[in-house]
């Protein structure tokens, strides 16, 4: 009779540590904003191709928000408006200006219960002037947080 | 005349032997149960998140093998600083547990094994309001209802007692294995109804049922006598020798 009460001791105990471990609260340490990553391509030979200078600005209805100003750049990342399904930027490579406008659908995503949602977006279509940028390709259309190559910027 | 006395030896014999088996023979009542969990309105007394009732019913098939059946309705909902969170529904998990205590020990009273479930988890979730902020400002947005089938497997290693005739008590601890939320990659829920985080691939913790009980037959379960030898090339490897030459109440369940 003692052994079958010892396991009903045991086990109680250690429910109300699984019980208790199962209710604690956990702080968010994951990335929560999905990045596009454009990757600069040299024009004719598909090789890497480093950008003296580079500067990306995102145009919002009411705003512009610089999102890189560097040198010897040869890829950049940038966030897209959750708020809408196109976001434009206004991309300055070697002194010379062009704008891209990035067309996309927008999905929830959950992280984590305890990071909460973000959007995903998946690129639907692209837009650019040619200044400067001969070609803008879709690598891949998903922008995630994976951190996956996106777009080939050729010029 | 040798031929009768043969016989009448075996016939002893026989007879003996039978009264060996019958002295080994324990006789078990087996059991209807239904309960109900008290974790849930415990956990809700302490200002848990989750709204969770349970009802468990289970049948004894033999002293060692219980199947069980049982349901159980969650609501959950979390507010966050990014985000709130709703999920309601009903759960069901279906399977067996298996009594490790051998039957003249439980005699149908105690149970110290683990069951093997399945569940299923009929749910909606939704989240009302859902905020960001990036570098393109801050807003809100939400996550319409939605309802979903997700199903799992549930390993609940537990005991249980009879605290009274008819009232039993037990405690389980479960741990679950999500096959699939059912909602895609991207919209597991934060809290599906039966299962947990729907975002983990493994859920623990534990359940407390109250039961109520009624014999519903009795079987005749026999004890096996084992042989124990005491030559010393049996001795164990730690060095120490079991002695003794017949031991009743160890044997195995038939």
């Amino acid at each position: 009779m003692k052994r079958p009460r010892s396991i009903f001791t045991l086990t109680a105990v250690a429910s109300l540590v699984l019980s208790m471990a199962s209710c604690s609260v956990q702080p968010c340490y994951e990335e929560t904003d999905p990045s596009m990553n454009v990757f600069l391509l040299t024009s004719g030979t598909g090789e890497t191709a480093e950008a003296d200078s580079l500067r990306v600005i995102g145009i919002s209805p009411t705003d512009t928000i610089e999102f890189v100003d560097s040198r010897k750049s040869a890829s950049f990342s940038v966030t897209l408006d959750p708020s809408a399904d196109q976001s434009v930027f206004f991309i300055t490579l070697n002194g010379i200006s062009d704008t891209a406008v990035i067309r996309y659908t927008r999905e929830p995503h959950l992280i984590s219960p305890e990071c909460g949602y973000t959007f995903i977006s998946i690129i639907t279509g692209l837009m650019t002037t040619h200044n400067i940028i001969d070609t803008l390709m879709i690598e891949n259309n998903s922008v995630n947080l994976n951190g996956e190559k996106n777009l080939h910027l050729f010029y | 005349m040798a031929k009768r006395i043969c016989i009448c030896f075996i016939s002893l014999f026989l007879l003996l032997g039978s009264r060996a088996v019958s002295q080994d023979t324990v006789t078990v009542p087996l059991h209807l149960r239904a309960g109900f969990d008290l974790s849930g309105p415990v956990l809700l007394l302490v200002g848990n998140d989750l709204t969770s009732y349970g009802i468990l019913a289970s049948a004894d098939i033999n002293s060692a093998l219980t199947v069980n059946a049982g349901l159980r309705y969650s609501t959950f909902h979390s507010t966050k600083y990014n985000f709130d969170f709703t999920s309601r529904g009903m759960s069901i998990v279906a399977g067996t547990d298996y009594n490790f205590i051998k039957a003249n020990v439980s005699a149908g009273k105690h149970y110290a094994g683990i069951g093997l479930r399945y569940g299923l988890s009929f749910y909606s979730e939704e989240a009302p309001v859902i905020r960001y902020n990036n570098e393109w400002g801050a807003g809100e947005s939400s996550l319409p209802l939605s309802r979903h089938v997700g199903h799992f497997l549930e390993l609940t290693p537990g005991v249980r007692t009879e605290l009274f005739p008819g009232v039993t008590i037990g405690w389980n601890l479960y741990m679950r294995l999500l096959i699939s939320a059912g909602a895609g990659k991207d919209l597991k829920p934060v809290w599906m109804p039966g299962y947990g985080a729907g975002t983990r691939g493994m859920s623990t913790g534990a359940e407390y049922y109250v039961s109520f009980s009624i014999p519903y037959r009795k079987i005749k379960v026999v004890i096996k006598p084992k042989q124990v030898d005491t030559e010393g090339e049996d001795e164990e490897e730690d060095g120490s020798t079991e002695t003794g030459t017949l031991t009743t109440g160890s044997g195995r369940r038939l």
